[in-house]
Parts: structure tokens; sequence; C-alpha cells
């Protein structure tokens, strides 16, 4: 990607050479050919029957259901699975070449241990697993001496590590941030319960405030198939789509429409648009309605609300009624790059939702049950989704907390992707034991003191439950389409045997008898799930939702105004969280993110002008934490003052296809902590330019 | 050169209001056709990239910019400008449907018909294409691979089009005659936002036969009389207005 529209048109040529030869002429261009080939070097195709299979893939921010093809049993290209719900029979930039990725130059091969900085060396699984139970019988039963992180937000193997953290007698079990952190948060401070889901596919006129949904934001894939369902090639468009945020990215631009809004501050954008509603005599039968309307009109005015974020009240004005007069208008509010938002933006969002009488109806908002625990001592969702992992690494940076004496990676590399990556890394740093489980040799396995790999997503039993912002709990799962090429083995079955050691049980002995009695539990059938469908189930949660006026009272401040906002964005075909830039997407990668080993960032003529720098020139940035250094591209779709800059590249671990491109922008993000709700919040990333 | 109207024209629509720029396509058409892994993947003179999204862009200044995607096939031109240059014919459009062929063992690498192509559309192998160690393993049954020092482009997932039509007779069907969705390219079968039609343009039966008379249809480049069986389909009218190499002040 990434050759403008000028490179069709500079080059419009015609016929060339005339198309009269003689055979001599034959005779020497075969020759030629002959020459210029080099045949012996190409490897030779393998044939034989052709299978397809049905698996899940990891890879992206979300689950992504898939067809494997194979090639006498090796898989070559995956395709989507439209049978399944979850992802509707899209795939995602990254699971599309998931049959590369098995031989990724970055695998794990087997289980390793830390020698000597920087070096390994391969150990068998027994001793391995030795090493761990070693080190966890020193602190079981201790507080605050074990930390588990999981990447993986839907897996019931993520249910395993959290029931395993509580025999351990440990509460510091969590997931790798994500938007559904803060909705966590924000349903808990609404008085709801079960999970906050969105009903796409029914509304009519959807407004995406910050929430990147065809990049970053829920079920991307699921996302991107809803939006093509409404929106059917050469018919009617069914559902309006509208988006604000700071950047023109690729939500916005195959949007009706972009409003520009400063990075960050979709809660004063949602609340200024509640100001409209109000005005227009749009109410709720809840609690504290009073005390939100009071809040709203007296601070969210739409001078004052212009003020903040630049969004003239006209603009504003006509969105609200757009908003009032469609039949199912839908409000979705989330982190422009997936994470690092506040409660306050969900809880805002669904003011807007409940002031429009949208709350449990169809493409409304909804509150979706929760499936049964596989693992009875395991957290729930809601509970694990709520906690705070950015807040605790950032209280162990500040020895605010004692490091614990283990960590565990679970399909995470905190490493490389926590925001102000650099002193959350050094945060890791001193926890005296780390364990990766990691199929790749990340940033976090390349510094972990023990590497117990987990197989590839193709190799292995796995599940999907619910993934944060589809409008009905669901569960998928699947079989393994290949046996493991290397010496992985499944994490599950390998804290099943570690915990059963330890005398902690959870219940199960095998992760596909865990994953089976999950189904089960769930009420879905196991044999049809591994065949690549998906379980849905149309439970939600009763009651209702109060506005949390006081949280947003406390929690929504107007931004100073005059400084250089960071708007991160991030894209799938240059990886997510726990993938680096995979072998077959670096084609894919914009000329306007990276040229050769370096980074670009994205800013409009005027802020540039502002800044002294013109395109391609050299800028350092500086966050509170860390500085990247990248070359400026003049980008019109960027607000003032704002710089937009993509996530997923500068890896200092994995392989030639990532690393050492460009930076990770993630160092410059500033933590800061959400008033109100006492969460780590980082959408708000203010930088210095030099 | 006399242009051939066959019976049957394998026609991509691609809409691009609801192309994301995700890259998928370029993924999977990568793993489907056996391209290598290039490490320097900013180097677009030297990568190799069948289907490629550009990005467009309105011209304007903020807040009035808009951006777009076009993915980029080969057009699979009627009138294709690449096929009389070439000196060896090792690109021809003479099948049923009028994918133009590209017979790599026959290419001597000369790429007059990539001079010759205004869509890009054509690539030219610089280097031995080298998968990571056991990648080899992953390769497509369904594209032989190339050397470096030819000539390559997309052919419409070309066997996929033979593994349909042997499917049709072994259920006793025309051929020739494909229900629609029976024939997909690898990009149409990944693209999550659905902005890839295809199907043959000439059957009434198949759904591109009405989206490429849409109103909002057009192709790149129509002017220059290539006749690409590439359509596109957009509401904005700036994004119709670029696809062409027309004067600013020109009215369409
Ligand atoms: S897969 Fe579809 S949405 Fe993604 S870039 Fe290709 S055409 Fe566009």
């Amino acid at each position: 990607m990434g050759i403008d529209r000028r490179t069709f048109i500079q080059l419009v040529t015609g016929g060339v050479v005339g198309s009269l030869f003689t055979p001599v002429i034959w005779k020497s261009l075969d020759d030629a050919a002959i020459w210029s080939q080099n045949w012996s070097w190409i490897p030779r195709l393998k044939y034989g029957q052709i299978t397809e299979q049905a698996t899940i893939s990891k890879f992206g921010p979300s689950p992504c259901s898939l067809m494997v093809k194979s090639v006498a049993g090796s898989p070559y290209v995956a395709k989507g699975n439209a049978d399944n719900e979850m992802s509707k029979g899209g795939v995602d930039a990254i699971s599309a070449g998931g049959a590369q990725l098995l031989y990724s130059p970055s695998r794990v091969k087997g289980p390793m241990k830390k020698v000597a900085d920087g070096k390994y060396e391969s150990i068998s699984w027994d001793d391995a697993e030795k090493m761990l139970s070693k080190k966890l019988s020193a602190v079981k039963g201790q507080a605050g001496k074990l930390a588990i992180v999981s990447g993986d937000a839907t897996g019931t193997s993520t249910e395993v590590l959290s029931a395993f953290a509580a025999g351990m007698g440990s509460n510091d079990c969590y997931l790798m941030p994500g938007d559904e952190q803060a909705a966590a948060v924000a349903l808990e401070n609404m008085g709801g319960s079960g999970q906050i889901g969105y009903d796409l596919e029914n509304s009519d006129f959807v407004l995406l405030i910050g929430a990147d949904a065809m990049n970053s934001w829920g079920s991307v894939v699921r996302n991107q198939r809803v939006y093509a369902d409404n929106r059917p090639t050469g018919g009617d468009i069914e559902s309006v789509y509208v988006y604000a945020g700071p950047f023109l990215n690729s939500t916005a631009a195959i949007s009706d429409k972009w409003i520009p809004v400063a990075p960050g501050t979709g809660a004063i954008f949602s609340l200024g648009l509640a100001y409209h509603m109000l005005n227009a005599g749009a109410s709720a039968s809840v609690a504290d309605f009073a005390d939100f309307k009071t809040l709203v009109m007296s601070r969210f005015t739409p001078d004052k609300v212009e003020k903040a974020i630049g969004v003239a009240p006209g603009v504003m004005a006509g969105l609200a009624k757009q908003l009032m007069s469609a039949s199912a208008p839908l409000v979705i509010s989330g982190s422009e790059f997936g994470q690092g938002a506040g409660a306050v933006d969900i809880i805002a969002a669904s003011a807007l939702n409940m002031l429009l009488g949208r709350v449990g109806e169809k493409g409304g908002m909804k509150l979706l049950a929760e499936l049964p625990l596989a693992v009875d001592s395991a957290v729930s969702r809601a509970e694990l989704s709520s906690r705070d992992f950015a807040g605790y690494l950032a209280a162990v940076a500040t020895d605010k907390v004692k490091a614990p004496e283990v960590m565990m990676a679970y399909e995470a590399n905190p490493v490389y992707a926590m925001p102000q990556a650099t002193t959350m890394a050094a945060a890791i740093a001193k926890v005296p034991f780390l364990v990766s489980f990691s199929t790749w040799m990340d940033e976090t396995a390349s510094t972990a003191d023990l590497i117990m790999p987990n197989p590839h997503s193709f190799e292995r039993f796995d599940d999907a439950q619910t993934p944060y912002g589809v409008g009905t709990a669901m569960l998928s799962a699947c079989a393994p389409v290949i046996e493991p090429l290397y010496n992985g083995k499944s994490t599950v079955d390998v804290i099943l045997g570690v915990a059963s050691g330890l005398g902690i049980d959870l219940g199960y002995e095998s992760v596909e008898a865990v994953l089976q009695a999950k189904a089960e539990k769930a009420g879905a059938d196991w044999d049809s799930l591994v065949e690549g469908a998906a379980y849905v189930s149309d439970s939600t949660e009763s009651g209702s939702l109060k506005f949390a006026a006081s949280v947003l009272s406390k929690a929504v401040i107007m931004p100073k105004g005059g400084e250089i906002a960071l708007a991160p964005y991030a894209k799938l075909n240059v990886g997510s969280s726990t993938m680096a830039i995979p072998p077959l997407n670096c084609v894919t990668v914009s000329k306007f993110e990276l040229q050769g080993k370096d980074l670009f960032v994205q800013i409009n003529g005027k802020t540039a002008k502002k800044l002294n720098a013109s395109e391609g020139s050299k800028v350092k940035l500086a966050g509170a934490g860390g500085e990247c250094v990248a070359r400026v591209h003049i980008n019109e779709g960027v607000m003032n003052d704002v710089i937009a800059a993509p996530l997923g590249f500068g890896h200092t671990a994995w392989d030639e296809f990532s690393r050492g491109k460009g930076d990770n922008i993630s160092k410059i993000l500033t933590v800061g902590t959400e008033p109100g709700t006492g969460m780590a919040v980082w959408t708000s990333s203010f930088v210095s330019v030099a | 050169m006399q242009q051939i109207e066959f019976d049957t024209k394998w026609t991509m629509v691609v809409d691009i209001d609801k192309c994301s720029g995700c890259g998928s396509c370029m993924v999977s058409c990568q793993a489907e056709n056996n391209i290598a892994p290039m490490e320097d993947g900013s180097n677009k003179l030297k990568t190799l990239t069948w289907m490629l999204v550009y990005e467009l862009n309105n011209g304007k200044e903020f807040p009035e910019r808009e951006s777009a995607y076009l993915p980029r096939p080969c057009m699979q031109c009627g009138n294709p400008a690449c096929v009389p240059v070439c000196p060896v014919v090792a690109t021809t459009k003479d099948e049923e449907g009028g994918i133009v062929s590209q017979i790599y063992p026959r290419c001597i690498g000369c790429r007059y018909c990539m001079a010759a192509c205004p869509y890009h559309a054509r690539y030219f192998g610089w280097f031995d294409p080298i998968w990571p160690e056991g990648m080899e393993k992953a390769l497509s049954p369904k594209t032989s691979t190339r050397p470096r020092g030819v000539v390559e482009k997309c052919n419409f997932c070309h066997t996929r089009l033979m593994d349909a039509r042997a499917r049709a007779r072994a259920e006793g069907m025309d051929p020739n005659k494909l229900p629609d969705g029976w024939y997909k390219p690898a990009c149409l079968e990944s693209c999550p936002t659905g902005a890839i039609s295809f199907g043959d343009s000439k059957n009434p039966e198949h759904k591109v036969h009405d989206l490429i008379k849409d109103k909002n249809a057009f192709r790149i480049l129509e002017s220059i009389g290539m006749d690409p069986q590439v359509y596109y389909i957009s509401r904005r009218d700036w994004v119709r207005e670029q696809s062409d190499n027309h004067l600013p002040k020109d009215k369409h």
C-alpha cells in the first residue's frame, strides 16, 4: 500500500515495441530466457489431497474463525468461515497468512532456559516443568508473590490461569490492556452486570467515538462483515456510519462522515451531544438522571465543548438531531487504538444510548450474560476484565507495590506492548523469575528466565467466548489442524500438571477436557463447535443502568489546550500486541508508515508549519517515559496539533521481518490515573517535539 | 490487434467505498500465489504485489480531507497493452473468459510488458524467491513458483477457474457456464468488508452483470481504451473523477 494515484497517471504508455520478429531473434531470446531464469532455486510444490478444516486464530486483537486449506496435511491458505457468527466469514490480515506463520523464523521450537544474558539453552519439558514447580512452590499461599498476565481475553485458557492464580493465593492475574477493561469498570460504576455488547447489525445509525471498528475496536473482522452486509455493493445503505476521532483512519475513510475530535476526549464529545439531546427533551427514568442533567447542562454547554475539543456547536446539534431521528441509533465509544480509554468514555457514550432509549433494544447496547465458568475457582470475566495491569505495573515501577517473585505471561508480550513501554519493561525486569508461554521469540520471551512455548493457533485446542463488542454471547472452539511442528506444549496442559503437583485441583486433566466442559456448561455442542459453528446465546442481564453522574463529574477533565497530542493508531496488517509484522505482511505496510528502517508519523500542514517540520524531516518525540525517533509525513487527514502515529513497529526481538524497523510508539504513551475510578488511562498522551 | 470477444467475461467489481485498506486481500494473494515474503517491504520498486491497495485522497486540506483505498489487481484488459509488446508470446489473451495469461517458462524478463501496462500491474522478480526455512512447506499447490528474472502478475487465481470447471464437468454441467460464486479469487475470499465482487459479466445470472452497469461504476483510465475487466464503484464524485487522466477542468 502507499503509492499515490499519480503513479497510475504518470505512466500512461502504449505500444512500446513492434511485434515483427525473425526466427533469429526468437532463438536468441530463448537463450536469454534460459540464462536469466534460475529454476534450480525454486522449491517444488507439494501435491496431494486438499482438505479444509475449521480453526480459530488468535493472532489479531480479537479471535477470527477460519477455514484452513491444507495440501497433503500441510496448511497453505486460510479463508473466512462464513458459518461462524464470531467473524462471519471474514479474515484479518494477520490470519490470512496464518499457515505461513507456522514456519515463522520467530517460532520458539521447544522449552528453553536462560543461561546468560540473551543466551538460551534448550531443556526438556520435564526439566522446564520442574523448574517452574520449584519456583512456584516457594511462593505458594503468599499474596503478592505471583503475577500472571494473559493476552487472551476470550479463551477458557485464561480462566484456567486465573483459577490457578487463586489456588496459589495470588490476586494478581490480569489481562493485557484492551477496551474491555474500560467497559467493565464503566459497567460496574453504572450498576450493571455482565458484559457490554453492541448489536451493530441491527442498527441503522452507528456513531463511533474514538473506537476504530475496522482496525482495533471490538471484534474487528465481525465489525467489517456487519458493515459490509448493511451496505451492499450496488444497493442502498441500510446503516449510516459516523466516526469521531482525531485521525482520518480507515474507519473514518469508509464512514459517511468524519468528525475530527481531539484524542482521548470522547467523553466530552458524548456529553456535548447529551446537552443537545437533553435540550430537545430527552430523558431517562433512572435514579441519578437529575444529577446527570445538571452536570451536563452546566459543564458541557456548546461553547465550553467547542473550546475543549474544537467541535462547532452546529455540528454537535446536527449530529444529536440525526441520532434522535434515527430508528435504531447506536453509540459506541472506545480508545482510538484499542487500549487505554477511561471508564468515563464508555459511561458517557452509554448515557447517550440511555437517553436514546437504546439499552437492551434491538440494534442497541446490550448487557450480555457471561457463559458459565468451566473452572469453578476461576475469576469471573467481568472481574478479570476490570483489573488494571497497567496500574499494577506502574505501581511496581515506582515501588509502591513490591515486584512479584514470579511472573507468567501467556499469549502476551508486555515488555513490548504496554503503554509507557520503557517504564513498564523496567518494572517487569524487577521480577526475579519471568516465564513466557509465547509461541514466538517476542520481546518478553527474549528476557524471560524460562520459555515454555505454546503451540501455534493451528496446532492446538482453543476456544473463544464473546469477544468484547459483539452483540450476543457466543462461543467458538477448535481442534488442531496440524500436529505440532515443534516441541511446544499447550500452556493449559502445563498449568494443569504443575497445579496438581502443587496440590491445587483445577478439576481437569487436559486442555481438551476443560474446553469440552466449557462448551457443555454453556449448552453448546462440542462437536459442532470444532467443526466451525459458533454457539450463540441470546441471554442478557436484566436491571437498569444509572448514569454514574458522580463519577462523570470527577473524571471528565477539560483539556488545557496548546499542547501537541499523540493519536496512536493500530493497523492489523502491521500486527497486533501479540504479533510483530508477519513475513507476508511486509509488503502491505504503507510507505507513509515505514521506509527502510524509518518510521513515519503524520501531521497536517498547519501543524507542520508550527513545528517547523516538512515532508520527510526527522523529529524526536518525547513522552513522560521515553522517546521515539520518526520522520514526518504530511497528511491532511490529521487534526491540528495532533500527531498520528502507528503502533506495531520498533521491535527489538522477533525476526528480520520486523526487528529494528521503525520505533515503538508505546514508549511515548503517558500513563495517567483516571480521577473517580483510579484506573490507569493513556488515550490523552501529549508529546514534546524536537 | 483485433480484440477477441468471448462468451464469458470474468469480471471483478471493487466497491471502493467499502474497502478499509486492511490488506487481507494482499496477504491471501501472496499465500495463494506463492509470492515469497520480502524483508524490505517498503521498497515498492522491488516488491511483488499482484494485488496492491493504493491510498487515495481528495487533495483537500484539513478538515476537508477525505480518503479512500483502491485495491488493484491486473485489469485483464480486453485490449491489453502488454500482450502485443511481448517478443516471445509469454503473455496472451486467448482463453475463454478473457484472463490475460502469463507463461513464466517462456518469459525472458525483457519487461516491455511492464512498461506498457499503465496500471503497474506487472512485476519483475529481481531476486530469487526465498522462503524462511520450512515455509516452503506452506506453499500453495495452486500456483507454480517462479524464478527471479521473469515478469509475473495477477491472473484472477486462474487455477481456481480450472477447479470450478472441473467441478462443473464432474457434476454434469457446462464448464463454460459456471453458476455465480463457484469461481472466487483468493482476495475476494478473504476480504472482510465484502468490497470485492466477482463473476461473469456476460451472464445475467451473475451479480457483476448488473453491478458494472451501476450508475457509480467506472474503470480506471477508461479513456485510453484498454477495456479493463476490473470495475470500481464509488458514490464519491472525487473518487470517480480521479479514475481518469483528465485535466482539472475536464467535465465527465
Ligand atoms: S481485503 Fe477488502 S477491505 Fe481489505 S484491503 Fe483488500 S479489498 Fe480492501
